[in-house]
Formats: C-alpha cells, sequence, structure tokens
C-alpha cells in the first residue's frame, strides 16, 4: 500500500480515480447506500423485524404504516429486509475474503514454486476448479446444519481456486518485469518479493475480481438460504425472504419483489463497480480477462 | 508424439480429478456426520444402531472404510441408496437425460437471444438505442436465475395461468425452466459478444476489407462476427458445463426430474451413497464438457495450440 515512488500522485491519483468511469462511480454510490441501510438500519426500522401483528397479516405496501407491507405473521417487511441486508452483506464479505486469502497464497505460492511443487500446486488449483463447488457446498451445509459460519466457511473454501488460478497467471507475468528480475539479482528474498513487488502488481486485478466474486457469494448465499441450505431459519437473509414468499404468491405478491429488488440492486451495485474497475485498469494497459 | 503425451496428462488429470473428489466425499461425508443416526430415525434403539451400523460397515476403522469405498467406485459400485434402496450410480443417471434436456434447451435459448443481441450492441456500442439496451443487460447480470423463475412462474402460472408449472412430461413444462436458465447465462454472452465484435471492428483487416470496398453489412457479418464467435466458445463451453451443476433450484422450484432434484432430495434425507455417487456424475459431465470445449478450440481456431506450446 506504500505510495513509495509514486511522489505526490498517490494521492491525487486515489481520490481522483472515481470519476475516471461512470460504472465505478455509479456502482459506489449505490453501494454506498446500501452500507448506510445497513449502519442505520437500527433507526430506519419502523417495527420489530421478528415480531408480528396477527391483526395486520398481509397488509400492502405502504398500508397501516408499512413502508413495505407486511408478511403471513404480520411482520413489517422492510425492517425484515433492512436486518437480513446486513447478514447477507457480513455472510459475503467473510466467503469472498476467506477465498481471496486461500487462493491468493495458493496463486503465490505455485508461481514462486519451481518443478515437481508447481506442478503438484497446479495441480490441485485444476482439479479443484472443475469440482462441482457450489454442490460441495450444499452437501457440507446439509450435513453440517445451516448458519453462518458452516455456510461463509464452506463457500469460502469451495470458491478459493478462481483467485488461485489468476493470481498465479498474473504472478508469472509480473515475474518476468525487469524491476523484479532486477530486485531478484540483488539478492532479495522470495517472500520479499512476494510481497513487495507481487502482491501490490496484482492490486488492480484482484480488486476486479474481488468485486465480481463478492457478486457470485451474495447470489449464492441467497441461493442456498433460498434452498434451506444457508441462513438459520428465522433470520430474514433475501434467500428466506424468498423462501418464505413462496406460499403467498397469490395473496401477496410484494414479498417476493422486494426481496428480488435487494438482491438485483446490491448485485448490480457490486458488478458496476467491478466493470468500472476492470475498465480503468484496461485503460492504463493491463489484461483483465475474467 | 506431443498428441499422445498431451492425450495421456488430459487422463491423468482426469484420474487425479475423480481420485480428489471421491476423497473428498468420501471423508467430508463421515467428518461431519453420520447417516446411520439419521437412517435409523429418532426412536432407534441402540442395538438397532449397532446393527445398521455392521450392516453398512460403519463400524469398520476409517482408513478401512476408506480402501473398501475405493475399490467399489473402482467399480463403480456406490452402494445402496438409503432412502430408496436402488444402486446409487444408476439411479442417478437414470435423472441424467432430464438434466442434459434442461442444459440443452437453456443452452440453444440463451445463444439464440445472446448473438443478434451481441452484434447489434458490438456493431453500433455508442449510439442511444445500444447503450439503453446495454445498460438494461448489465441490470439482468444482476438477475439470480431462481429470482427470475420466481417471478416467471408469479407471472405465467399464478396470475395469467398460460403455463403449467411443474414437471417434464409437457412440452409447455420446459418453457419456464429454459428461459429462467437463459435470462441467467445469456447477459454475461451478450456482454462478451458484444464487446469481441466491437473490438474486432477495430482491427486493421476490417480497415482493410473497408478500403476494398466491402459494405458494412459484409464486415460486420463476414469479418467481424467469425472472430468475435471464437472468442465466445469457451465461455459457451463453461456455461454449458455450469448447467450441469448450477441447474439444482431451476430443477427444485419447477420439480423437474433431474441430477439437481436428486441432489436436493439427498441432501434433506443425508443418502450418503447417492450424494456420493451424484458429485462422481458431475465431475465427470463437467471435465467431459471442459475437454469437448478444448478440442473445439483448437479445431475452429488452429492458432491456439501453437500459442499455448
Amino acid at each position: 500500500m506504500s505510495a513509495r515512488g509514486n511522489g505526490s500522485s498517490g494521492l491525487r491519483g486515489r481520490i481522483k480515480v472515481p470519476f475516471d468511469s461512470i460504472e465505478l462511480t455509479l456502482g459506489i454510490v449505490f453501494l454506498a447506500i446500501i452500507l448506510m441501510l445497513v449502519v442505520f438500519r437500527s433507526q430506519l426500522q419502523t417495527h420489530d423485524p421478528y415480531v408480528g401483528d396477527l391483526l395486520d397479516r398481509f397488509s400492502e405496501i405502504g398500508v397501516n404504516g408499512h413502508l413495505l407491507g407486511t408478511d403471513n405473521l404480520g411482520r413489517d417487511v422492510w425492517s425484515r429486509l433492512l436486518e437480513g441486508i446486513r447478514w447477507s452483506i457480513s455472510a459475503a464479505v467473510i466467503d469472498t475474503l476467506v477465498a481471496f486469502v486461500i487462493g491468493t497464497f495458493v496463486g503465490l505460492a505455485a508461481a514462486q514454486s519451481t518443478g515437481w511443487a508447481r506442478t503438484i500446486l497446479n495441480q490441485i488449483v485444476d482439479m479443484a476448479l472443475a469440482f462441482p463447488s457450489l454442490i460441495i457446498a450444499m452437501i457440507v451445509v446439509a450435513v453440517v446444519g445451516r448458519g453462518f459460519w458452516p455456510l461463509t466457511i464452506t463457500l469460502g473454501l469451495v470458491t478459493w481456486p478462481v483467485f488461485a488460478r489468476i493470481v498465479f497467471a498474473e504472478a508469472l507475468t509480473l515475474l518476468e518485469r525487469d524491476y523484479v528480475k532486477a530486485s531478484k539479482s540483488f539478492g532479495a528474498r522470495p517472500l520479499l518479493i512476494m510481497l513487495g513487488h507481487i502482491l501490490p502488481g496484482l492490486r488492480p486485478t484482484l480488486a476486479v475480481v474481488l468485486a465480481f466474486h463478492f457478486a457470485d457469494m451474495l447470489v449464492a448465499e441467497s441461493a442456498l438460504s433460498f434452498l434451506g441450505l444457508g441462513a438459520p431459519l428465522g433470520v430474514p437473509t433475501w434467500g428466506n425472504l424468498l423462501q418464505e414468499s413462496r406460499d403467498y404468491l397469490m395473496v401477496a405478491p410484494w414479498l417476493l419483489a422486494v426481496p428480488s429488488v435487494g438482491i438485483i440492486y446490491t448485485v448490480v451495485a457490486v458488478n458496476l463497480i467491478g466493470d468500472g474497475l476492470a475498465s480503468i485498469a484496461r485503460r492504463k494497459g493491463l489484461r483483465i480477462d475474467i | 508424439m506431443a498428441r499422445i503425451s498431451s492425450n495421456l496428462r488430459l487422463l491423468g488429470n482426469f484420474i487425479v480429478l475423480l481420485l480428489g473428489i471421491t476423497t473428498l466425499m468420501f471423508f467430508a461425508l463421515r467428518a461431519t456426520g453420520d447417516p446411520i443416526i439419521v437412517m435409523a430415525g429418532e426412536n432407534a434403539s441402540a442395538e438397532m444402531i449397532d446393527s445398521l451400523r455392521q450392516q453398512y460397515g460403519f463400524d469398520q476403522p476409517l482408513l478401512l472404510q476408506y480402501v473398501y469405498y475405493l475399490g467399489n467406485v473402482l467399480k463403480l459400485d456406490f452402494g445402496a441408496s438409503l432412502a430408496s434402496g436402488q444402486e446409487a450410480l444408476p439411479y442417478v443417471l437414470q435423472q441424467l437425460p432430464a438434466t442434459f434436456m434442461l442444459a440443452l434447451f437453456g443452452m440453444t435459448v440463451t445463444i439464440t437471444v445472446s448473438v443478434p443481441i451481441g452484434i447489434w450492441l458490438g456493431a453500433r456500442p455508442d449510439r442511444t438505442g445500444p447503450r439503453i439496451v446495454s445498460a438494461a443487460v448489465i441490470v439482468a447480470q444482476g438477475l439470480p436465475g431462481f429470482v427470475t423463475a420466481l417471478i416467471l412462474i408469479q407471472l405465467f402460472v399464478v396470475k395469467l395461468m398460460w403455463l403449467p408449472s411443474l414437471g417434464y412430461a409437457d412440452v409447455r413444462t420446459w418453457i419456464l425452466p429454459s428461459v429462467s436458465l437463459a435470462s441467467f447465462l445469456a447477459p454475461k454472452l451478450i456482454r462478451v459478444i458484444a464487446a469481441n465484435v466491437s473490438e474486432s471492428m477495430r482491427q486493421e483487416y476490417i480497415r482493410t476489407a473497408r478500403s476494398i470496398g466491402m459494405s458494412e453489412r459484409g464486415v460486420l457479418w463476414r469479418e467481424a462476427f467469425p472472430n468475435a464467435i471464437l472468442g465466445t466458445v469457451a465461455l459457451i463451453g463453461a456455461q454449458f458445463a455450469f448447467l450441469f451443476s448450477g441447474a439444482v433450484i431451476i430443477e427444485v422450484l419447477f420439480h423437474w426430474p433431474g441430477i439437481g432434484l436428486l441432489l436436493f432430495e439427498s441432501t434433506q434425507s443425508l443418502d450418503f451413497p447417492v450424494l456420493q455417487a451424484i458429485a462422481f456424475v458431475i465431475a465427470v459431465l463437467v471435465f467431459v464438457v471442459n475437454s469437448l470445449t478444448n478440442v473445439a478450440f483448437h479445431m475452429i481456431d488452429p492458432r491456439v495450440g501453437k500459442v499455448i506450446k
């Protein structure tokens, strides 16, 4: 993260970056709104998300002071949505981080090693990439039981090869750069080269992969929760809200619409950030194939 | 010679993949749950549990179980389903045609929709029409397939009552699942085709074609389009492979009698032999589709193999 060698342009560059790309700016604004909702959810909630009024079931949008209506137990959908977003977002952040850390580590190790070690690491990554990862996740969560940690750790553990593959390929090209070779010829340790040269060089690519992976994980969480293999019963995540809506499609279509819009909005926000970062990186002459 | 050695390497990868997946499934399943308890039910006595354990070999040391299990996998014997008593592998394979058909329909709709839209967007990306559609495609990309499916069911089955929602027998029941899958896959394909078309429209050979008097239409279809399609073969292959493992939720929603539905039901009953057979079958399918994609890639574009070597 050091700005050495960049001089004063480092800070200015960083502030200017978002406005280099409409997509990135829009994505950041959208995401900021969601994060505000998460942070100020207790102020914004108009009702207790877990307690319903059975006399006030299936209130339509805007009726009886319910911004987004009520569900089959008379619970306020707006308050439940706010409650669930926090869960879904933190789950996606953690699985993305788990996959990122393992994948980057394996990718760097494979790029650094030679001969047999590299062949074996690459074989492991190839094999892991061919694994039907969501299926493994479904099976593991079915066996371990639903919950925050089983879901997040499992999703992280089955999706890391995405990072490993890209980090490996990028690190190999970076290792051929003159400044890395120079540093090697001075006798710099491999670890120092990895942390000091390769990892910073990977930043633009990693940012893009992180954004898209985060979006994938949001969807994966909602899909698994929808199947009853994700968030614990009762927590109003998007997937659980959609699951609950299924029995009332006739009487209360807004129960389907609200979480759907939530998912689409958030995933679009994150995809925009990914697209924006990718187009900025491409303009700087980096090749990003995702 | 190079051909043989690369085929051997492919075979080696295949064996390592299958060994890896069977090993992972074996230990992951046993580390995380006890199927005997689930099988026996809540009111089972200790003796009953013990006898079941013996019957299924779960009383042996884990390593011995593993060796025994690997031997059986070599014979393609995954044991009998704990739920239905049927042999697990044939049980899974009998669901394969439905999954394959769904993948085929989903992919057909995806390609039919994506190619014209992608080319239209890529040919003139700066005009207003394509810009608006591009924005719509970005939004569509954020729409998970199962959410589309839920909305389609709400609209066409519940509200309008135009289509039946469940099953496999009636051709009309094939429409919604295929469209749901396509709605999820098409935006990505459209964007890649559009990017490829607009990229190849900027190439030197396009300028040459124009300079010798080729019409705009000719330039687009005879020069830019074939080159743009090349870059999408890999994506189409990956999407097809994804459909074998990723259509679970669509199969569940539409009660489509494929591997995904069986997988979901088996996770509910912790049917280990069936789960292991499913993971095995899907790994084989994904590998085969990936290899075929590679072959197709080499056939269409002879440069690929040479660049890599």
